[in-house]
């Protein structure tokens, strides 16, 4: 059974303004069947990447009732690529998951018309936010002691391995992973396609299992405890100079320098 | 990170997710249950008279993507689950193997179940079959069957009785076009396909599915023998996420349950 992750509680202590979700996908093959690929696509339903956060008044988190949810744009990202794969012969089955309250089944229903071919609910109540924090692929593979690539731009099967290009703070980095393993992606990965009429009343019909944390022995008693959530400082108006020299004289006054 | 790619790529990100936000929610069957809707009409305003798939031989009434629900979500749209107003790949590869194999139904009775559009029925009467009856449970599939036989020319007999787990002994040949697509109903009808089996023996049954998951693990498909094979085509693929290469296949008498 592979672990599931109460990543409600891993909240980042300031919320930024750049949603930057995770998101992450993981294959497994059959044994010696490397065209067979089963793909298993964790998608999330996060606030909509359009609402503006807000904090709530007593800096415990941020303000989720009423508030837009969709598809985590990657999750959406991750999706595509897992359809792109089937499309090409390479994979064989897709599965979507996600862990959270009963509107996940909604979500689910939204990669099913993309191209899932079922889908899989972990109820799991609480907060659901996306917290930005980039460890959920990354955790995943190293609990399974898979090889992982991550900010994935571009995924090639070769042989019985995975050629993986990555976004770097430096440029790109191609790695090549053994399957079975875990690739997250990064914006430049694909576009998603949009579900048309035709894939969503397909998608009504396929089947989404339906689980509990307990059923898998998992324990959510957190172990992170969110102190405050807080607004991010105001930015500081910035100050125009009409020389160099008056900017290095600025910079020696303020101390920089 | 470039953030003007990001801004451009969140853009274009907005618009999907307000179309996946129409998605799912209850459908308004209210008109399709008014007693004065009129299929027929409702066929001719939503619909365009198509060959744009892989039997071009037959003209259908379909939703395109130049018709204003291929964008809905299954809220907007007025009539619930228009299957019968796609042309569904196990459909098409059905059809595009009788009109390419015409002696399999020629002289012969014919029930095709599940009928949607009709495609597959009106292939076998223009290929000489003595009877044809295009069977759906849906009373506007029946209206879009019969608008499309009156297109190509054709007289199909048409019933909305649920004929599946019937017993059928007058048919010579039946006809599965993409029944296959959820696990429950995958498993009604391989039921009813090995009693009917049992009960007539000369009945020829063919099934066409482009592979669809609840289908490919189903038990019942090791009964079955592949007879062709296509590879779906564009449009196909568009409306079918994730789907390449559709197959024929028949009942083989000579093998047996895994």
């Amino acid at each position: 059974m592979w672990p599931i992750f109460d990543y409600g509680r891993f909240v980042s202590i300031i919320s930024s303004s750049d949603v930057y979700g995770v998101v992450w996908m993981r294959s497994l093959a059959q044994l010696h069947k490397m065209a067979n690929l089963r793909v298993l696509v964790g998608v999330k339903r996060v606030i909509d990447y359009a609402v503006k956060i807000r904090v709530k008044p007593d800096n415990s988190g941020v303000v989720t009732d009423g508030v837009k949810h969709s598809m985590n744009p990657f999750c959406e990202i991750a999706m595509e690529e897992a359809v792109r794969l089937k499309e090409k012969k390479l994979a064989k089955e897709i599965i979507a998951v996600s862990c959270g309250p009963a509107q996940a089944q909604e979500t689910i229903r939204t990669a099913l018309a993309m191209g899932a071919d079922r889908g899989i609910h972990v109820e799991v109540t609480g907060k659901s936010i996306d917290g930005d924090n980039n460890q959920t692929g990354q955790m995943t593979a190293a609990l399974l002691d898979w090889p992982q690539a991550t900010f994935a731009s571009e995924v090639t099967k070769e042989n019985d391995h995975l050629k993986v290009v990555r976004e770097i703070d430096g440029g790109l980095e191609t790695v090549k992973v053994t399957l079975p393993a875990v690739i997250t992606a990064d914006l430049r990965l694909n576009e998603p396609r949009y579900a048309t009429l035709p894939n969503i009343m397909k998608a009504k019909k396929k089947k989404i299992a339906k689980h509990k944390a307990a059923d898998f022995g998992v324990d959510l008693t957190p172990t992170l405890e969110v102190v405050g959530v807080e607004d991010p400082p105001v930015r500081q108006a910035g100050q125009k100079v009409e020389s160099t020299e008056e900017l290095v004289a600025k910079l020696k006054d303020s101390g920089v320098v | 990170m470039n953030y003007a790619f990001t801004y451009k790529m969140y853009f274009k990100a907005n618009l999907l997710y307000q179309r996946l936000n129409l998605l799912f929610r209850r459908c308004h069957s209210e008109r399709r249950d008014n007693p004065s809707f009129d299929p027929i009409k409702f066929i001719q305003g939503n619909t365009e008279i198509s060959t744009n798939h892989m039997t071009p031989e037959i003209k259908l009434h379909l939703i395109t993507p130049r018709c204003a629900l291929w964008d809905s979500g299954a809220d907007q749209c007025p009539v619930s689950d228009p299957f019968w107003a796609f042309y569904w790949p196990g459909g098409q590869v059905l059809t595009r193997y009788i009109l390419d194999n015409g002696s399999v139904v020629k002289d012969k009775s014919v029930l095709d179940v599940g009928s949607g559009c009709g495609a597959s029925a009106i292939a076998a009467a223009m290929r000489g079959a003595r009877r044809v009856l295009a069977n759906d449970i849906d009373p506007v599939a029946a209206a879009a069957m019969k608008m499309n036989a009156k297109l190509n020319s054709v007289n199909l007999e048409t019933s909305t009785d649920n004929l599946i787990g019937q017993g059928l002994h007058q048919w010579d040949v039946v006809f599965l076009g993409d029944m296959f697509y959820d696990e429950e109903f995958a498993s009604t009808v391989s039921d009813w396909l090995k009693t009917l089996k049992q009960s007539n023996s000369s009945c020829e049954i063919l099934i066409g599915d482009p592979g669809r998951f609840s289908f490919e693990e189903h038990p019942a498909k090791s009964l079955l023998c592949k007879v062709a094979e296509y590879e779906l085509d564009e449009v196909c693929r568009r409306e079918n996420n994730g789907l390449t290469l559709g197959g024929v296949w028949a009942y083989d008498p000579t093998r047996t349950m895994k």
